[in-house]
Protein backbone atom coordinates (compact mmCIF):
# COMPACT_ATOMS: atom_id res chain seq x y z
CA UNK A 1 0.00 0.00 0.00
CA UNK A 2 2.75 2.39 0.98
CA UNK A 3 4.60 1.44 -2.15
CA UNK A 4 1.62 2.16 -4.34
CA UNK A 5 1.16 5.56 -2.71
CA UNK A 6 4.77 6.49 -3.24
CA UNK A 7 4.57 5.24 -6.80
CA UNK A 8 1.62 7.50 -7.36
CA UNK A 9 3.54 10.35 -5.87
CA UNK A 10 6.37 9.66 -8.26
CA UNK A 11 4.01 9.51 -11.17
CA UNK A 12 2.46 12.85 -10.22
CA UNK A 13 5.87 14.41 -9.72
CA UNK A 14 7.04 13.12 -13.07
CA UNK A 15 3.95 14.45 -14.79
CA UNK A 16 4.31 17.85 -13.14
CA UNK A 17 7.98 18.19 -13.97
CA UNK A 18 7.35 17.17 -17.56
CA UNK A 19 4.42 19.54 -17.98
CA UNK A 20 6.32 22.69 -18.97
CA UNK A 21 8.39 20.69 -21.43
CA UNK A 22 5.32 19.11 -22.95
CA UNK A 23 3.71 22.50 -23.34
CA UNK A 24 6.88 23.96 -24.76
CA UNK A 25 7.12 21.15 -27.27
CA UNK A 26 3.50 21.62 -28.22
CA UNK A 27 3.99 25.13 -29.63
CA UNK A 28 2.20 24.79 -32.91
CA UNK A 29 1.57 26.76 -36.03
CA UNK A 30 0.47 26.64 -39.64
CA UNK A 31 2.09 27.62 -42.89
CA UNK A 32 0.79 31.09 -43.75
CA UNK A 33 2.18 31.39 -47.28
CA UNK A 34 3.39 28.52 -49.44
CA UNK A 35 7.07 28.24 -48.63
CA UNK A 36 10.20 26.23 -49.21
CA UNK A 37 11.34 24.34 -46.15
CA UNK A 38 15.10 24.92 -45.88
CA UNK A 39 17.83 22.69 -44.56
CA UNK A 40 19.52 25.69 -42.89
CA UNK A 41 18.19 29.09 -41.74
CA UNK A 42 19.28 30.88 -44.94
CA UNK A 43 17.37 31.80 -48.08
CA UNK A 44 19.96 30.12 -50.35
CA UNK A 45 20.10 26.92 -48.28
CA UNK A 46 19.00 23.64 -49.84
CA UNK A 47 15.22 23.20 -50.14
CA UNK A 48 13.86 20.11 -48.43
CA UNK A 49 10.22 20.42 -49.40
CA UNK A 50 7.57 22.89 -50.51
CA UNK A 51 4.95 23.37 -47.82
CA UNK A 52 1.46 24.43 -48.90
CA UNK A 53 -0.66 26.94 -46.98
CA UNK A 54 -2.23 25.49 -43.87
CA UNK A 55 0.35 22.76 -43.28
CA UNK A 56 0.44 22.03 -39.55
CA UNK A 57 3.78 22.60 -37.91
CA UNK A 58 5.44 22.05 -34.62
CA UNK A 59 7.90 24.80 -33.68
CA UNK A 60 11.19 23.35 -32.42
CA UNK A 61 13.58 26.28 -32.31
CA UNK A 62 13.96 29.98 -33.11
CA UNK A 63 16.98 31.69 -34.53
CA UNK A 64 16.92 35.23 -35.83
CA UNK A 65 14.00 35.54 -38.24
CA UNK A 66 13.83 31.78 -38.74
CA UNK A 67 12.09 28.88 -37.06
CA UNK A 68 13.05 25.23 -37.11
CA UNK A 69 9.79 23.36 -37.61
CA UNK A 70 8.49 19.86 -38.04
CA UNK A 71 5.64 18.94 -40.35
CA UNK A 72 4.06 15.49 -40.53
CA UNK A 73 6.79 14.40 -42.93
CA UNK A 74 9.71 16.85 -42.83
CA UNK A 75 11.86 18.91 -40.54
CA UNK A 76 13.70 22.09 -41.47
CA UNK A 77 13.74 25.90 -41.36
CA UNK A 78 11.06 28.41 -42.36
CA UNK A 79 11.00 32.19 -42.14
CA UNK A 80 9.04 33.41 -39.12
CA UNK A 81 6.83 35.47 -41.41
CA UNK A 82 5.75 32.33 -43.27
CA UNK A 83 4.23 30.86 -40.11
CA UNK A 84 1.08 31.69 -38.17
CA UNK A 85 1.35 30.52 -34.58
CA UNK A 86 -1.52 28.76 -32.80
CA UNK A 87 -3.10 25.56 -34.05
CA UNK A 88 -6.59 26.29 -32.77
CA UNK A 89 -9.04 28.24 -34.89
CA UNK A 90 -9.13 31.47 -32.92
CA UNK A 91 -12.79 32.04 -33.67
CA UNK A 92 -13.59 29.09 -31.42
CA UNK A 93 -11.82 30.54 -28.42
CA UNK A 94 -13.98 33.61 -27.99
CA UNK A 95 -15.18 32.96 -24.49
CA UNK A 96 -13.67 34.27 -21.28
CA UNK A 97 -10.23 35.62 -20.78
CA UNK A 98 -9.10 32.62 -18.79
CA UNK A 99 -10.27 30.08 -21.31
CA UNK A 100 -8.51 31.75 -24.21
CA UNK A 101 -5.41 32.11 -22.07
CA UNK A 102 -5.61 28.39 -21.44
CA UNK A 103 -6.09 27.73 -25.13
CA UNK A 104 -3.10 29.89 -25.93
CA UNK A 105 -1.10 28.21 -23.25
CA UNK A 106 -2.04 24.76 -24.44
CA UNK A 107 -1.43 25.47 -28.08
CA UNK A 108 1.67 27.59 -27.90
CA UNK A 109 3.22 26.92 -24.54
CA UNK A 110 3.82 30.59 -23.93
CA UNK A 111 4.19 30.14 -20.29
CA UNK A 112 7.53 31.25 -18.99
CA UNK A 113 9.66 28.56 -17.44
CA UNK A 114 7.26 27.92 -14.59
CA UNK A 115 4.38 27.10 -16.92
CA UNK A 116 2.09 29.50 -15.08
CA UNK A 117 0.36 32.37 -16.82
CA UNK A 118 -3.20 32.37 -15.62
CA UNK A 119 -3.69 34.85 -12.84
CA UNK A 120 -6.77 36.10 -11.11
CA UNK A 121 -7.79 38.95 -8.87
CA UNK A 122 -6.02 41.75 -10.72
CA UNK A 123 -8.04 43.84 -13.08
CA UNK A 124 -6.99 44.39 -16.63
CA UNK A 125 -5.68 47.60 -18.08
CA UNK A 126 -8.01 48.92 -20.75
CA UNK A 127 -9.30 52.26 -21.99
CA UNK A 128 -11.69 52.58 -19.05
CA UNK A 129 -9.03 51.93 -16.45
CA UNK A 130 -6.79 54.53 -18.08
CA UNK A 131 -9.53 57.16 -18.22
CA UNK A 132 -10.73 56.49 -14.67
CA UNK A 133 -7.27 56.31 -13.12
CA UNK A 134 -6.44 58.39 -10.05
CA UNK A 135 -2.81 59.54 -10.43
CA UNK A 136 -0.42 57.82 -8.04
CA UNK A 137 2.65 60.08 -7.71
CA UNK A 138 3.96 58.03 -4.76
CA UNK A 139 4.27 54.98 -7.01
CA UNK A 140 6.43 57.02 -9.38
CA UNK A 141 8.87 57.64 -6.53
CA UNK A 142 9.12 53.90 -5.93
CA UNK A 143 10.81 53.60 -9.31
CA UNK A 144 13.81 55.45 -7.83
CA UNK A 145 14.67 52.33 -5.84
CA UNK A 146 16.18 50.73 -8.93
CA UNK A 147 18.43 53.52 -10.16
CA UNK A 148 21.55 51.51 -9.28
CA UNK A 149 20.75 49.56 -12.45
CA UNK A 150 22.47 52.35 -14.36
CA UNK A 151 25.90 51.53 -12.91
CA UNK A 152 25.23 47.78 -12.88
CA UNK A 153 24.27 47.55 -16.54
CA UNK A 154 27.71 46.86 -18.02
CA UNK A 155 28.58 44.01 -15.65
CA UNK A 156 25.08 42.67 -16.06
CA UNK A 157 25.50 42.60 -19.84
CA UNK A 158 28.94 41.01 -19.66
CA UNK A 159 27.52 38.14 -17.60
CA UNK A 160 25.31 37.20 -20.52
CA UNK A 161 28.08 37.83 -23.02
CA UNK A 162 26.22 40.74 -24.57
CA UNK A 163 28.63 42.74 -26.69
CA UNK A 164 27.99 46.26 -27.94
CA UNK A 165 28.21 47.04 -31.59
CA UNK A 166 27.76 50.10 -33.75
CA UNK A 167 24.77 50.10 -36.07
CA UNK A 168 22.81 52.79 -37.87
CA UNK A 169 19.05 53.06 -37.53
CA UNK A 170 17.05 51.49 -40.34
CA UNK A 171 15.19 53.34 -43.05
CA UNK A 172 11.64 52.40 -43.83
CA UNK A 173 11.85 50.02 -46.75
CA UNK A 174 8.22 49.06 -46.86
CA UNK A 175 6.24 48.36 -49.99
CA UNK A 176 4.57 51.74 -49.55
CA UNK A 177 8.00 53.35 -49.53
CA UNK A 178 8.89 51.71 -52.80
CA UNK A 179 5.54 52.82 -54.21
CA UNK A 180 6.45 56.37 -53.30
CA UNK A 181 9.69 55.86 -55.15
CA UNK A 182 7.80 54.84 -58.25
CA UNK A 183 5.55 57.86 -58.02
CA UNK A 184 8.55 60.12 -57.76
CA UNK A 185 10.08 58.65 -60.90
CA UNK A 186 6.83 59.09 -62.76
CA UNK B 1 -4.89 81.85 -30.89
CA UNK B 2 -6.26 85.16 -32.11
CA UNK B 3 -9.69 84.28 -30.88
CA UNK B 4 -8.27 83.38 -27.52
CA UNK B 5 -6.55 86.70 -27.20
CA UNK B 6 -9.81 88.44 -28.02
CA UNK B 7 -11.57 86.45 -25.32
CA UNK B 8 -8.83 87.32 -22.87
CA UNK B 9 -9.01 91.00 -23.76
CA UNK B 10 -12.76 90.97 -23.33
CA UNK B 11 -12.28 89.37 -19.96
CA UNK B 12 -9.75 91.95 -18.94
CA UNK B 13 -11.99 94.80 -20.03
CA UNK B 14 -14.73 93.73 -17.68
CA UNK B 15 -12.56 93.52 -14.58
CA UNK B 16 -11.99 96.26 -12.01
CA UNK B 17 -8.81 98.30 -12.00
CA UNK B 18 -7.36 96.43 -9.04
CA UNK B 19 -8.15 93.04 -10.39
CA UNK B 20 -6.90 94.16 -13.73
CA UNK B 21 -3.29 94.47 -12.68
CA UNK B 22 -3.51 91.17 -10.81
CA UNK B 23 -4.94 89.32 -13.78
CA UNK B 24 -2.53 90.90 -16.17
CA UNK B 25 0.35 89.35 -14.28
CA UNK B 26 -1.34 86.00 -14.30
CA UNK B 27 -2.17 86.22 -17.94
CA UNK B 28 1.33 87.17 -18.94
CA UNK B 29 2.57 84.23 -16.98
CA UNK B 30 0.06 81.80 -18.42
CA UNK B 31 0.60 82.92 -21.98
CA UNK B 32 4.32 82.53 -21.39
CA UNK B 33 3.78 79.03 -20.11
CA UNK B 34 1.65 78.11 -23.07
CA UNK B 35 4.46 79.13 -25.32
CA UNK B 36 6.89 77.16 -23.14
CA UNK B 37 4.80 74.11 -23.77
CA UNK B 38 5.37 74.44 -27.48
CA UNK B 39 9.08 74.02 -27.03
CA UNK B 40 9.27 72.03 -23.82
CA UNK B 41 12.82 71.69 -22.51
CA UNK B 42 14.26 68.52 -21.02
CA UNK B 43 13.13 69.46 -17.53
CA UNK B 44 9.61 70.19 -18.70
CA UNK B 45 9.58 66.89 -20.51
CA UNK B 46 10.51 65.06 -17.31
CA UNK B 47 7.81 66.95 -15.37
CA UNK B 48 5.15 65.97 -17.88
CA UNK B 49 6.52 62.42 -17.96
CA UNK B 50 6.32 62.17 -14.19
CA UNK B 51 2.67 63.15 -14.31
CA UNK B 52 1.91 60.71 -17.11
CA UNK B 53 3.71 57.96 -15.21
CA UNK B 54 1.58 58.75 -12.15
CA UNK B 55 -1.53 58.34 -14.31
CA UNK B 56 -0.35 55.00 -15.68
CA UNK B 57 0.59 53.76 -12.21
CA UNK B 58 -2.84 54.87 -11.01
CA UNK B 59 -4.38 52.62 -13.65
CA UNK B 60 -2.15 49.64 -12.82
CA UNK B 61 0.18 49.37 -9.81
CA UNK B 62 3.80 48.28 -9.85
CA UNK B 63 4.48 44.61 -9.23
CA UNK B 64 5.67 44.03 -5.69
CA UNK B 65 8.78 42.14 -6.73
CA UNK B 66 11.99 44.12 -6.33
CA UNK B 67 14.19 41.44 -7.91
CA UNK B 68 12.11 41.45 -11.04
CA UNK B 69 11.88 45.25 -11.15
CA UNK B 70 15.66 45.53 -10.74
CA UNK B 71 16.19 42.97 -13.51
CA UNK B 72 14.01 44.88 -15.97
CA UNK B 73 15.79 48.11 -15.00
CA UNK B 74 19.20 46.55 -15.76
CA UNK B 75 18.07 45.33 -19.17
CA UNK B 76 16.59 48.77 -19.78
CA UNK B 77 19.72 50.65 -18.76
CA UNK B 78 21.93 48.42 -20.87
CA UNK B 79 19.75 49.26 -23.87
CA UNK B 80 19.70 52.97 -23.08
CA UNK B 81 23.50 53.10 -23.14
CA UNK B 82 23.23 52.40 -26.84
CA UNK B 83 21.01 55.38 -27.58
CA UNK B 84 21.42 59.11 -28.07
CA UNK B 85 19.59 60.04 -24.84
CA UNK B 86 21.49 58.16 -22.16
CA UNK B 87 21.61 61.39 -20.13
CA UNK B 88 17.94 61.06 -19.13
CA UNK B 89 17.02 59.57 -15.76
CA UNK B 90 15.38 56.49 -17.21
CA UNK B 91 12.98 54.51 -15.05
CA UNK B 92 11.60 51.08 -15.84
CA UNK B 93 8.71 49.31 -14.18
CA UNK B 94 6.61 46.15 -14.41
CA UNK B 95 2.88 46.88 -14.06
CA UNK B 96 0.80 44.37 -12.15
CA UNK B 97 -1.92 43.57 -14.66
CA UNK B 98 -2.88 40.59 -16.77
CA UNK B 99 -3.26 42.74 -19.87
CA UNK B 100 -0.48 42.53 -22.43
CA UNK B 101 1.04 45.91 -23.12
CA UNK B 102 3.97 48.26 -22.72
CA UNK B 103 4.11 52.04 -22.35
CA UNK B 104 6.50 54.92 -22.61
CA UNK B 105 6.10 58.33 -21.00
CA UNK B 106 8.12 61.45 -21.82
CA UNK B 107 11.38 61.93 -19.97
CA UNK B 108 12.27 58.23 -19.89
CA UNK B 109 9.53 56.32 -18.05
CA UNK B 110 9.10 52.84 -19.51
CA UNK B 111 6.57 50.23 -18.40
CA UNK B 112 5.82 46.65 -19.37
CA UNK B 113 2.86 44.73 -18.00
CA UNK B 114 3.20 41.45 -16.17
CA UNK B 115 0.84 39.92 -18.74
CA UNK B 116 3.21 40.71 -21.58
CA UNK B 117 6.35 39.84 -19.63
CA UNK B 118 4.97 36.38 -18.80
CA UNK B 119 4.32 35.75 -22.47
CA UNK B 120 7.90 36.41 -23.52
CA UNK B 121 10.43 33.64 -24.06
CA UNK B 122 13.79 35.24 -23.42
CA UNK B 123 15.66 38.43 -22.67
CA UNK B 124 16.08 39.38 -26.33
CA UNK B 125 12.27 39.57 -26.59
CA UNK B 126 12.12 41.72 -23.45
CA UNK B 127 14.91 43.89 -24.89
CA UNK B 128 12.92 44.26 -28.11
CA UNK B 129 9.81 45.44 -26.27
CA UNK B 130 11.72 47.85 -24.01
CA UNK B 131 13.76 49.20 -26.93
CA UNK B 132 10.54 49.93 -28.87
CA UNK B 133 9.27 51.98 -25.91
CA UNK B 134 12.67 53.64 -25.45
CA UNK B 135 12.48 54.71 -29.10
CA UNK B 136 9.18 56.54 -28.40
CA UNK B 137 11.02 58.60 -25.80
CA UNK B 138 14.05 59.17 -28.05
CA UNK B 139 11.78 60.56 -30.75
CA UNK B 140 9.49 62.35 -28.23
CA UNK B 141 6.42 60.80 -29.84
CA UNK B 142 4.14 61.09 -26.81
CA UNK B 143 5.41 64.52 -25.85
CA UNK B 144 4.60 65.88 -29.29
CA UNK B 145 1.12 64.34 -29.22
CA UNK B 146 0.46 65.57 -25.67
CA UNK B 147 1.55 69.09 -26.58
CA UNK B 148 -0.67 69.02 -29.64
CA UNK B 149 -3.69 67.80 -27.62
CA UNK B 150 -3.06 70.04 -24.67
CA UNK B 151 -2.76 73.27 -26.58
CA UNK B 152 -6.35 73.09 -27.75
CA UNK B 153 -7.63 72.47 -24.26
CA UNK B 154 -5.34 74.94 -22.56
CA UNK B 155 -6.19 77.78 -24.87
CA UNK B 156 -9.86 77.16 -24.31
CA UNK B 157 -9.30 77.29 -20.55
CA UNK B 158 -7.04 80.30 -20.45
CA UNK B 159 -9.79 82.79 -19.69
CA UNK B 160 -11.16 80.89 -16.73
CA UNK B 161 -7.67 80.19 -15.47
CA UNK B 162 -6.89 83.88 -15.42
CA UNK B 163 -9.52 84.49 -12.77
CA UNK B 164 -9.40 81.15 -11.03
CA UNK B 165 -6.33 81.22 -8.88
CA UNK B 166 -6.69 77.58 -7.83
CA UNK B 167 -5.94 76.57 -11.40
CA UNK B 168 -3.17 79.05 -11.80
CA UNK B 169 0.05 77.48 -12.87
CA UNK B 170 -1.47 74.10 -13.64
CA UNK B 171 -0.73 74.04 -17.33
CA UNK B 172 1.53 71.02 -17.04
CA UNK B 173 -1.27 69.34 -15.10
CA UNK B 174 -3.63 70.12 -17.92
CA UNK B 175 -1.22 68.57 -20.37
CA UNK B 176 -0.87 65.51 -18.17
CA UNK B 177 -4.62 65.16 -17.77
CA UNK B 178 -5.14 65.10 -21.52
CA UNK B 179 -2.43 62.45 -21.83
CA UNK B 180 -4.76 59.78 -20.44
CA UNK B 181 -6.84 60.09 -23.57
CA UNK B 182 -3.73 59.73 -25.71
CA UNK B 183 -2.79 56.44 -24.04
CA UNK B 184 -6.34 55.18 -24.47
CA UNK B 185 -6.33 56.14 -28.15
CA UNK B 186 -2.75 55.53 -29.21
CA UNK B 187 -0.11 57.28 -31.28
CA UNK B 188 -0.03 57.64 -35.04
CA UNK B 189 0.77 54.39 -36.83
CA UNK B 190 3.87 55.92 -38.34
CA UNK B 191 5.23 56.56 -34.82
CA UNK B 192 4.73 52.88 -33.97
CA UNK B 193 6.46 51.68 -37.13
CA UNK B 194 9.36 54.04 -36.49
CA UNK B 195 9.71 52.81 -32.89
CA UNK B 196 9.75 49.23 -34.23
CA UNK B 197 12.58 50.00 -36.65
CA UNK B 198 14.58 51.84 -34.01
CA UNK B 199 13.86 49.22 -31.35
CA UNK B 200 15.40 46.33 -33.26
CA UNK B 201 18.55 48.38 -33.91
CA UNK B 202 18.91 49.38 -30.24
CA UNK B 203 18.54 45.73 -29.18
CA UNK B 204 21.10 44.68 -31.79
CA UNK B 205 23.54 47.40 -30.68
CA UNK B 206 23.24 46.00 -27.15
CA UNK B 207 24.27 42.56 -28.42
CA UNK B 208 20.87 40.85 -28.46
CA UNK B 209 19.31 38.81 -31.24
CA UNK B 210 17.62 41.66 -33.14
CA UNK B 211 14.63 39.41 -33.87
CA UNK B 212 13.38 39.62 -30.28
CA UNK B 213 10.78 42.27 -31.15
CA UNK B 214 9.64 40.56 -34.38
CA UNK B 215 9.31 37.37 -32.38
CA UNK B 216 7.02 39.10 -29.87
CA UNK B 217 4.92 40.53 -32.70
CA UNK B 218 4.76 37.07 -34.22
CA UNK B 219 3.53 35.67 -30.91
CA UNK B 220 0.91 38.41 -30.57
CA UNK B 221 -0.24 37.75 -34.12
CA UNK B 222 -0.86 34.11 -33.19
CA UNK B 223 -2.96 35.02 -30.18
CA UNK B 224 -6.70 35.41 -30.12
CA UNK B 225 -7.40 39.07 -30.92
CA UNK B 226 -10.68 38.79 -28.96
CA UNK B 227 -8.75 38.12 -25.77
CA UNK B 228 -9.60 40.87 -23.25
CA UNK B 229 -5.96 41.10 -22.25
CA UNK B 230 -5.02 42.21 -25.75
CA UNK B 231 -7.82 44.68 -26.37
CA UNK B 232 -6.03 47.92 -25.45
CA UNK B 233 -2.84 47.04 -27.27
CA UNK B 234 -4.73 45.99 -30.40
CA UNK B 235 -6.83 49.16 -30.28
CA UNK B 236 -3.84 51.45 -29.95
CA UNK B 237 -1.38 49.83 -32.37
CA UNK B 238 -1.32 48.71 -35.99
CA UNK B 239 -1.89 44.95 -36.30
CA UNK B 240 1.06 42.79 -35.24
CA UNK B 241 0.93 41.26 -38.73
CA UNK B 242 1.49 44.57 -40.50
CA UNK B 243 4.17 45.62 -38.01
CA UNK B 244 5.97 42.32 -38.46
CA UNK B 245 5.88 42.55 -42.24
CA UNK B 246 7.19 46.11 -42.38
CA UNK B 247 9.85 45.34 -39.81
CA UNK B 248 10.97 42.20 -41.58
CA UNK B 249 11.29 44.14 -44.83
CA UNK B 250 13.30 46.90 -43.14
CA UNK B 251 15.62 44.40 -41.41
CA UNK B 252 16.15 42.27 -44.48
CA UNK B 253 19.64 42.52 -45.93
CA UNK B 254 20.85 44.37 -42.82
CA UNK B 255 20.07 43.01 -39.38
CA UNK B 256 19.51 39.48 -40.70
CA UNK B 257 23.13 39.49 -41.86
CA UNK B 258 24.58 40.11 -38.39
CA UNK B 259 24.50 36.46 -37.39
CA UNK B 260 23.76 37.63 -33.87
CA UNK B 261 21.70 35.11 -31.94
CA UNK B 262 22.18 35.87 -28.26
CA UNK B 263 18.68 35.46 -26.82
CA UNK B 264 19.67 35.11 -23.13
CA UNK B 265 17.03 32.57 -22.25
CA UNK B 266 18.32 31.13 -18.97
CA UNK B 267 18.68 34.41 -17.11
CA UNK B 268 15.25 35.52 -18.29
CA UNK B 269 13.65 32.28 -17.11
CA UNK B 270 15.40 32.63 -13.76
CA UNK B 271 13.91 36.05 -13.09
CA UNK B 272 10.58 35.93 -14.86
CA UNK B 273 9.68 32.29 -14.48
CA UNK B 274 10.01 32.51 -10.72
CA UNK B 275 7.79 35.57 -10.59
CA UNK B 276 4.83 34.13 -12.40
CA UNK B 277 2.05 34.09 -9.88
CA UNK B 278 -0.87 31.74 -9.51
Amino acid sequence: MIEITSLRKWAVLLMLSALPNLLQAAEAGRVLVTSDLKEQPYLDAKTIANLPVGTFLEVLQRQGGWMRVKSATDEGWLKMTAIKLGAVDTSVAKTGDNLSTLVNLATTGRSGSSGVTVTTGVRGLGQEELRDAEPDPEAVKHLDRFTSAKSEAAAFAAKANLQSRTLDYLDATSSSASNNGLFKRN
Amino acid sequence: MQRTILVLLALLATTTAQAFSLNLDKLTNIIGKTQDLKGVDAQGEVEIGKGVAANLLGAAPLMQDDNLQAYVNRVGWWLVRHTERNDLDWRFGVLDTDSLNAFAAPGGYIFITRGLLMNLRNESELAGVLAHEIAHVLRRHHLAAIQKNAQTGIIADLASMAVESSQYGSLAEKAIATSTELYARGLDKSDEYEADRMGVVIAARAGYDPYGLPSVLHTLDGMNSQDAGLSLMFKTHPTPQSRLQLLDAAMSGKLDQLNQHNQVTDRFSGFVGGSARP
